[in-house]
């Protein structure tokens, strides 16, 4: 909407009124980030005390020393990383692979199978889930990272459709001729489409990784402590030999959970942000 | 070289070079597009339409997860005995005023910002991305921040409260978790939410918005009658999504119990149907049970997604309707 034919006066209070609510909101939305970021700069005597005091005394930068040095954060945090680069990797080859087939080839069944694959974007992953459980379960599977391997090879509903999008786009010629130089099919998928879908690779490993790393529900599940992923780990505060909680050490440990998200985030921002709108999905 | 094990795959016997040479180009192409997908294929089969089979037959038993041996199909007992537990009506109930306090909110407060966005603002793609910042930070981290807004005796919430209100003590995790665990939720999806409204705001072609200023239209009558029915669309998408997020809630209360009370069982405003399901499964270990509820949220997500597409014809704007309109 433009205000144009709305005078000058109303004009100038539309964007004072529009500019004010973005402030407001970009405050609001900063201020849990903020809090926490104080936080981890606290020493547990002050954080969740009476009177309330907003600003650590003296900042602790003893706190983020401890992290390292007096909790296991960098073996899960080493750990989850590991798996979150294996499940990006495996789920980019797959999802790209399902869904150039999907955008360059009409062959019997195609469309059938393509509409089975839009059809699961819908369905509850917790529908799903639980029975995977159980079927892992089963297979003694449970308290290994099988499950996060073997679903990443199966790729993922979202990004065989982000994949095929783009894909579809692609012109026609560049394949043919290609074909005519006697390239054959992968041939074409992996030095022709994969070198010129850059950015939709980044995005989907940047989701699929972000996936592992954020991840509760499946390390939950599926691992005992002892294997357990930061998700799981940061839920909890870490504890001294003593067994009392570190609590601002903990928050200092969620600071450096996410920030690495964040510096990601804001160097691929472009390219995510087209994925949400592409795709419909949310982070 | 990977063309020829492609090949392969579909082409029974040892002899492909010369079976291959006799394949028709439609039937090579073919065994490719199927060779492309078979990781996805299989694992459609295996990940996803297997369990659901498994998962719908253990519905049908008394498993519990130890007793395979002795185990026995109990027909639709499961299912019966949902109707008998008070607490599935009561977690439904929960559930809904979930959805009811949050779909409103979000979309309202996205749209919105959406809308503002939308004009010629500086700043647009800072704004962008500072509201979608949210979005990427994982929930756990997430709900340990909110914590110190939103705890009881010394949260800043009840604190800024007490300015009007001395001693305030609202227990937004506990007593109050429905609208604390809305205030987490907006905060982390409105991000995501303004995206696509806006993606769709800008799909409005200048030239209708034009013309009804020329017709002498205000700013509320172009919202009105031009701007919200062709975002209809939008809206209904998100509201689809949204629909089906709020059924399936799950982590939300249960980080929020895990982290916030230490306790692992939500508070009781907040404990949703998929809670009641979960705890079904994993601490009671009734899988049968825990199945049957699984079952029934499913059929009742379909259903109630086939409610909202067969509204569609009310409320939204579909470009054959009206012959003329600027949508492509």
């Amino acid at each position: 909407m433009n205000w144009q034919r709305e005078g000058y006066l109303s004009k100038r209070f539309g964007r004072f009124t529009g500019y004010t609510i973005l402030i407001a909101t970009t405050i609001m939305l900063a201020l849990p980030v903020f809090f926490l970021l104080v936080a981890s700069f606290k020493q547990d005597s002050e954080y969740m005390t009476y009177p309330i005091q907003i600003l650590a005394k003296v900042p602790q930068w003893s706190n983020y020393k401890a992290v390292f040095t007096m909790t296991p954060f960098v073996k899960i945090a080493t750990r989850t990383g590991l798996l979150g680069i294996s499940v990006a990797v495996l789920t980019t080859i797959s999802s790209s692979l399902a869904g150039y087939a999907f955008a360059r080839y009409r062959v019997p069944g195609s469309s059938r199978l393509f509409s089975i694959v839009i059809a699961l974007l819908i369905v509850p992953g917790i529908v799903i889930l639980i029975p995977q459980f159980v079927l892992f379960a089963r297979l003694k599977l449970t308290n290994t990272y099988w499950p996060w391997i073997l679903g990443a090879i199966v790729g993922n509903p979202y990004y065989i459709f982000f994949f095929r999008q783009f894909f579809l786009n692609f012109p026609k010629e560049l394949e043919e001729a290609a074909e005519v130089d006697g390239c054959g099919p992968f041939r074409i998928y992996w030095q022709i489409f994969m070198p010129n879908a850059k950015p939709v690779i980044a995005t989907v490993m940047i989701f699929a990784f972000n996936g592992v790393w954020a991840d509760y529900l499946m390390p939950l599940i599926y691992l005992s402590a002892n294997k357990t992923l930061l998700g799981v780990a940061m839920a909890t505060a870490f504890r001294n030999p003593n067994g009392n909680d570190l609590k601002t050490i903990s928050m200092a440990a969620n600071v450096i959970y996410v920030l690495p998200l964040i510096v990601v985030f804001f160097f691929a921002q472009k390219h995510i942000l087209k994925g949400v709108v592409t795709t419909g999905l949310k982070g | 070289m990977a063309e020829i094990t492609f090949v392969k795959k579909g082409v029974t016997g040892g002899t492909e070079q010369r079976q291959k040479s006799s394949l028709t180009r439609s039937q090579r192409r073919t065994l490719t597009f199927y060779a492309f997908i078979t990781p996805w294929l299989l694992g459609f089969i295996f990940l996803g339409l297997f369990p659901l089979i498994v998962g719908f037959l253990t519905s049908l038993t008394n498993y519990d997860g130890l007793n395979l041996a002795t185990v026995k199909f109990i027909g639709l007992d499961n299912y019966t005995r949902a109707f008998e537990d008070p607490d599935v009506g009561f977690s439904l109930v929960r559930t809904l005023l979930w959805g009811l306090l949050n779909l409103p909110c979000w979309l309202v407060i996205s749209f919105t910002l959406a809308m503002i966005l939308n004009q010629e603002v500086k700043g647009r793609g800072f704004f962008r991305v500072i509201f979608y910042l949210p979005s990427i930070i994982p929930l756990v981290a997430a709900i340990n921040a909110w914590r110190i807004i939103l705890e009881k005796n010394y949260g800043m919430l009840n604190y800024l409260i007490s300015f009007w209100r001395p001693n305030t003590a609202i227990g937004w995790m506990s007593d109050y978790a429905l609208p604390g665990m809305t205030l987490i939720a907006v905060w982390g999806g409105l991000g995501g939410g303004m995206i696509i409204f806006l993606a769709g705001l800008q799909n409005i072609p200048d030239e209708l918005v034009e013309a009804a200023k020329i017709d002498g239209a205000n700013g509320i009558q172009v919202f009105r009658h031009i701007t919200l029915p062709l975002m209809t669309p939008v809206i209904f998408f998100q509201l689809v999504l949204g629909l089906i997020g709020a059924f399936q809630q799950l982590n939300l209360p249960l980080i929020l119990s895990t982290v916030g009370l230490s306790t692992g069982v939500p508070p009781r405003p907040i404990y949703l149907y998929m809670i009641h399901t979960y705890r079904q499964i994993f601490t009671h270990g009734r899988y049968g049970y825990g199945t049957a509820l699984l079952w029934m949220l499913f059929v009742g997500t379909i259903a109630l997604t086939a409610i909202v597409f067969w509204s569609q014809k009310f409320w939204v704007y579909s470009s054959e309707a009206t012959t003329e309109g600027g949508r492509s």
